[in-house]
């Protein structure tokens, strides 16, 4: 793995809302930000820091089950691993995985993963947003031509969608009582989504919030050797 | 002026005794109230904020300061100046636009002036603050549109079947005809109140009033317009419960305010408390005329007659009770005229009709009254049926257009279905909602009513076949918003316009702001008769979303653009960069310098990069990985070169083709081993490439795999003569010419940070394409800035990119080729392997190759001393005064002191030294000579360097 530091795709964005910095995952992420415990009704925070990788072709599930990867139910189902690793099965022969906060599984699979035939590594550098807070779907519903208020956890879904006109990948999970959706999409389009969604949140009385907001653990997980 | 709370602007100038409240479009004439449900534009009016709000649904509020539309002069309504149009109607026939402009040609300009300046209602407000007007998504099982008697006996069957009902409605409440046409009774309220009070046991139902459904679009999307926005809202099923247009009566003077539509006159009454007339006159042709004159006695209003235009006069209960309330009722009548005094009715001229229908004159009477109200007839409100792609049919015993067939999840229900009588629309309604509840799943095919069962159209005929009156004085209207009167329609069909769609083009009949509600049936019926055949025949328009004009704010809607950064962007900003659109991607165009002007700073750049070196963020190249056995053989096909022979390590330009042989994209293939190649493609057209290659691969089952790296993996050019230089100590990679030649691949690191390194030429220098993935974009960025800074490193755009790459001859895909570009006219044979087994665009290519060349794409240059305004991308090349070719790249080079460009000419004129004109702006010629390319180092060693 490389010493360079990591830069989220919306480093840039988040850097102008005055944050208390700190390095997770080798990325630098905003730990705090002066919105944090208050009493957002809808918040966005930046999680792109979490490594993820993607594996596609037609030996693809065959390779993740030898790695002793969990596999969810059906195409466009997601479950979580028994390490807290998300995996997303986008398609037939398509997977996505992004680990936990702290977590390691995916760096241990992506040095295992090599190209082999039917079996092809699928480099991801998305911008990870999770959106959160009880007007959440009040912003959904002018962003996105989902209908989400069906969906149930019993039923975990993932859906590419279409955002703001930004493709996105969406799924949703409670988070402390609260609804709470992560979104994912191409780095390069991430600045423009966030800047979009913060715009719309701000107009609803929320705001952007640190990653330790949603990721309590986060503070233990901040490399102090790097600044 | 002053009203009440919850009047609307309309209903508190009309109690106010204001009868004239806006101008009509063409002839200027004084119009009032007709159908008061914001089905005409009569009303228009504007504030300092807004134009062309329409007075019978603008709430009326405190100091509100409103002008009518379309008047000239500042004495407003009254005092129009443009009002004299009225009687030069004569010269002013339909068609009259169309011959203006035809002859004399010289005049066309003038009247355009003088029909802009006449023509449109309102006027832009550029300094009128911008209103936020973000779009929503909803979603239902059950959508129901109308919620009149039907609409609410549909949801209440719907929603009692478990399914998530939204019903919505244009009016202000739900209710529909039963809040306002009662028959001088208490009943159709009481009905009423209990639908609402059944809707309100029900949890899954929302009721959205003062909402229209305006647009229908596949899969049951609906657009929703209402005072803020537009909502989309996809269901499951649709219910149209969307009732009827009543319509007008066509005789002479019947746009004189005081003659308005029956229902008009209900809806002032029951919904605002206001008198519509003191004495009226009711024409009427069914029932509902009757049950208007009931309404109007328990409210104070004289009826001074009921004109009838059956013979038979009405036997139900209702012509019994006018009858027994002593109302005059002529049967067999029509009214022949309204008699208008100043700008309001006075009374109205009676005749008896004759056996063919037409009013005997010589029996004429007048009748003194106020108000004149038509109770005629009806048209369906099935714009959105016919956008859902239901198929209509005229039922002669409704005369009315009913659904004949309906599309799978859309139903129709009450008077729109041409029922009519209460009863018979609840059941409709109860069946509706029962059949759509189980389209989306919920109620079982047990609960089901019978569709023969509930539906029960009339015996009665609620709609008269041919309400329509000629007069030798004409003024008698039948499209209110463009004053077209009735003998504008015989004089188009003798024209020729005898088809309904030519019809309408020619009359702009139905094309006002109304689109056609209160127009298009009687129109249908004109040209019925006018060709003596039967309305079926005759057919309708087309009818397109939006049915119902929406303000350009709810379609503009938040505006969202998704645009594209690197995630070099903020040092590009940082560095003073301009940025320009390239797809949808946000890129340097070129950096700005204090006290510089654009095209020195570009100078500079391009200086930097010829004599030293220059770093350019190229992150915006589509990029791809290629993995699989066939992988080279996917290539293959999807590219005109060869690539199951390159190498390891090295890469290779590469062309596609469409199945037609036109040049669609071009970029780099490299090989990173056996079974893995990473290509790029152009900026713009990644997406696309990389769908089709999705698409062939699924078509070809080949073993591979393509993946779209593009946002993935940042790229920048490391550019000039120097930066090998810069490279060197920050990467443990031998950069020697022998260990990494041109076109070499070579994988490793740069400044620690893992990278796949491309020896290119494009700007044709010594040249290092670096890619790494996104996240480590700035480090090392930062780090050749750094390790550049000595060696004079700059940052340069894509116009410095520009004038390098012309000046080795490279072209730009898009740029300097079109959409009907092969590789032979763009001088890239020499990247076709025409003796491949296949290729996509090899066919046609191997027509091509047999046929002569229309043009071809030169170098060309302009004389080493041109001082003048050169020529510019587009401009003609001419030859004998003919267009001979086009400009597709042209530049000055500081470093060849002279013009250098591309362009397309005529093979004869492709020779070396061949010169030719170009005509540059102004029309002046320029000289150029066709020259090989590429016109900077020739040989191209600086790129090859050692």
């Amino acid at each position: 793995m490389t010493a360079a530091l990591r830069q989220s795709p919306l480093h840039d964005a988040f850097l102008t809302l005055r944050p208390v910095l700190g390095i997770v995952h080798g990325m630098r992420v905003p730990l705090r930000l002066p919105g944090d415990g208050g009493t957002l009704t809808l918040a966005l925070s930046d999680a792109s820091c979490l490594p993820r990788m993607g594996v596609k072709g037609p030996q693809a599930e065959q390779w993740l089950r030898s790695q002793g990867v969990e596999m969810p139910l059906g195409v466009n189902a997601w479950t979580r691993g028994n390490d807290g690793m998300l995996i997303a099965r986008l398609a037939r022969s398509e997977f996505f995985l992004e680990d936990r906060m702290g977590g390691t599984s995916v760096e241990r699979l992506s040095a295992t993963l090599r190209p082999a035939p039917g079996v092809y590594p699928v480099t991801r550098q998305d911008a990870a947003l999770v959106l959160t807070g009880a007007l959440v779907n009040e912003l959904l519903v002018q962003t996105c031509n989902v209908d989400f208020q069906h969906w149930r956890l019993e039923q975990p879904t993932v859906v590419m969608t279409s955002m703001v006109g930004v493709s996105v990948l969406i799924l949703w999970h409670p988070l402390k009582a609260q609804p709470c959706y992560r979104i994912w999409c191409d780095g390069t389009f991430g600045p423009y989504l966030w800047e979009t969604l913060l715009e719309i949140a701000r107009e609803l009385g929320g705001g952007a919030i640190g990653l330790e907001s949603l990721f309590p653990e986060t503070p233990g997980l901040v490399d102090k050797s790097r600044t | 002026m002053s009203g009440f709370a919850g009047d609307v602007v309309t209903s508190a100038l009309w109690a106010a005794g204001m009868q004239s409240l806006g101008r009509s479009f063409k002839y200027h004439r004084p119009r009032g109230v007709l159908s008061f449900a914001n089905h005409d534009v009569n009303v228009l009016l504007e504030d300092a904020a807004h134009i062309n709000l329409r007075g019978d649904v603008t709430p009326l509020m405190q100091d509100m300061d409103l002008a009518a539309v379309n008047t000239f002069g500042n004495a407003g309504i009254k005092g129009d100046r443009a009002a004299i149009l009225d009687r030069l109607s004569g010269f002013l026939p339909v068609g009259f636009y169309y011959k203006a402009f035809h002859r004399p040609k010289w005049l066309a300009p003038r009247w355009e002036g003088f029909f802009r300046f006449m023509s449109g209602l309102g006027r832009v407000k550029f300094d009128a603050p911008r209103v936020v007007t973000p779009k929503r998504y909803g979603f239902c099982d059950v959508l129901v549109i109308g919620t009149g008697p039907a609409g609410l006996s549909a949801a209440i069957a719907a929603a009692s079947a478990g399914a998530r009902v939204l019903a919505v409605d244009e009016n202000a409440r739900p209710g529909g005809s039963l809040g306002f046409a009662r028959a001088g009774g208490d009943e159709a309220l009481s009905r009423l109140n209990q639908l609402l009070e059944s809707l309100r046991a029900l949890p899954n139902v929302e009721i959205r009033s003062g909402t229209c459904a305006a647009g229908y679009y596949t899969d049951h999307w609906v657009s929703l317009i209402d005072a803020q926005r537009m909502t989309k809202v996809r269901a499951r099923s649709v219910i149209f419960a969307s009732g009827v247009f009543e319509q007008p009566a066509v005789f002479r003077n019947n746009d004189v305010p005081g003659v308005m539509l029956a229902s008009g006159a209900q809806r002032l009454i029951y919904r605002y408390g206001v008198k519509p007339m003191e004495t009226a006159v009711v024409l009427a042709a069914n029932r509902e005329g009757y049950e208007v004159a009931l309404d109007l006695l328990r409210h104070g209003v004289q009826v001074a007659a009921l004109v009838d235009l059956r013979q038979g006069g009405e036997p139900s209960a209702a012509g019994q009770r006018v009858a027994a309330a002593g109302v005059r009722v002529l049967t067999g009548y029509c009214i022949d005229e309204a008699v208008a005094s100043g700008s309001s009715v006075s009374g109205a001229l009676v005749c008896p009709l004759s056996q063919s229908g037409e009013p005997n004159r010589a029996c004429a009477a007048s009748i003194s009254c106020d108000g004149i109200l038509m109770s005629v007839g009806f048209t369906p409100a099935a714009n959105l049926l016919y956008q859902a792609g239901a198929r209509m049919r005229y039922d002669d015993q409704v005369e009315q257009f009913v659904p004949a067939q309906l599309p799978e999840g859309v139903y129709a229900a009450g008077r729109v279905n041409g029922v009519y009588d209460l009863e018979h629309k609840l059941r409709d309604g109860e069946r509706a909602g029962l059949e759509a509840a189980k389209h989306a799943g919920y109620g079982s095919a047990d609960s089901m009513l019978s569709a023969q069962e509930a539906v029960q159209r009339e015996r009665r005929k609620p709609s008269h076949s041919y309400p329509i009156f000629s007069h030798p004085a004409g003024k008698n209207f039948v499209d209110f918003d463009e004053d077209l009167q009735l003998r504008d329609f015989f004089n188009a069909a003798q024209e020729g316009f005898d088809n309904i769609e030519l019809l309408k083009r020619y009359t702009t009949v139905g094309m006002g702001p109304s689109q056609g509600k209160h127009s298009n049936m009687n129109a249908v019926r004109i040209l019925a008769r006018i060709r003596g055949e039967p309305i079926e025949k005759v057919g309708t328009t087309t009818a397109r979303p939006f049915f119902h004009p929406v303000p350009m704010s709810h379609l503009a809607g938040r505006g969202f653009h998704a645009m594209r950064r690197t995630p070099l962007h903020a040092r590009h900003d940082a560095a003073g960069a301009l940025f320009m659109q390239a797809g949808n991607w946000w890129r340097p165009e070129y950096y700005a310098a204090a006290g510089k002007t654009k095209l020195e700073c570009v100078r500079e750049e391009v200086r930097a990069v010829r004599t030293a070196v220059g770093l350019i963020d190229v992150g915006t190249l589509g990029k791809m990985d290629l993995f699989g056995p066939d992988a080279a053989e996917f290539l293959e096909r999807m590219y005109t070169g060869r690539f199951a022979n390159l190498k390891v390590g090295m890469t290779r330009y590469a062309v596609m083709v469409d199945e037609s042989g036109v040049v669609i994209d071009d970029g780099v293939v490299g090989r990173l081993s056996d079974q893995h190649f990473y290509f790029t493609t152009t900026t713009t057209g990644s997406a696309n490439v990389y769908r089709e290659l999705t698409r062939l691969n699924t078509m070809w089952g080949l073993q591979a795999g393509v993946v779209n790296v593009t946002g993935a993996y940042a790229a920048m050019n490391l550019a000039g003569p120097r930066s090998r230089d810069v490279l060197a100590p920050l990467t443990t990679l031998d950069l020697s010419s022998q260990a990494f030649p041109y076109l070499g691949l070579r994988e490793g690191e740069v400044a620690g940070v893992p990278v796949r390194m491309m020896r290119v030429g494009f700007v044709g220098e010594l040249g290092y394409e670096i890619h790494a993935r996104a996240e480590h974009a700035v480090t090392l960025w930062d780090a050749l800035m750094r390790a550049g800074s000595a060696h004079g490193i700059r940052p340069f755009g894509v116009e410095a990119q520009r004038l390098l790459r012309l000046e080795k001859g490279h072209i730009i895909i898009g740029q300097d080729t079109d959409g009907l570009t092969t590789p032979f006219e763009a001088a890239l044979e020499w990247a076709i392997k025409m003796d491949k087994p296949f290729f996509v665009g090899q066919r046609s290519l191997k027509i091509i190759q047999e046929r002569p060349r229309k043009h071809k794409l030169v170098g060309f240059n302009l004389s080493p001393g041109f001082a003048g305004a050169a020529p510019k991308e587009c401009h003609l090349v001419i030859r004998d005064g003919d267009i001979a070719g086009r400009v597709t790249s042209i530049a000055y080079s500081e470093s060849l002191d002279r013009h250098v460009g591309m362009a397309f000419v005529p093979p004869d004129m492709a020779a070396d030294g061949t010169r030719f004109n170009i005509r540059a702006d102004g029309g002046h010629m320029v000289e150029a000579q066709v020259v090989k390319t590429p016109f900077y180092d020739p040989a191209s060693d600086r790129q090859k360097a050692a």
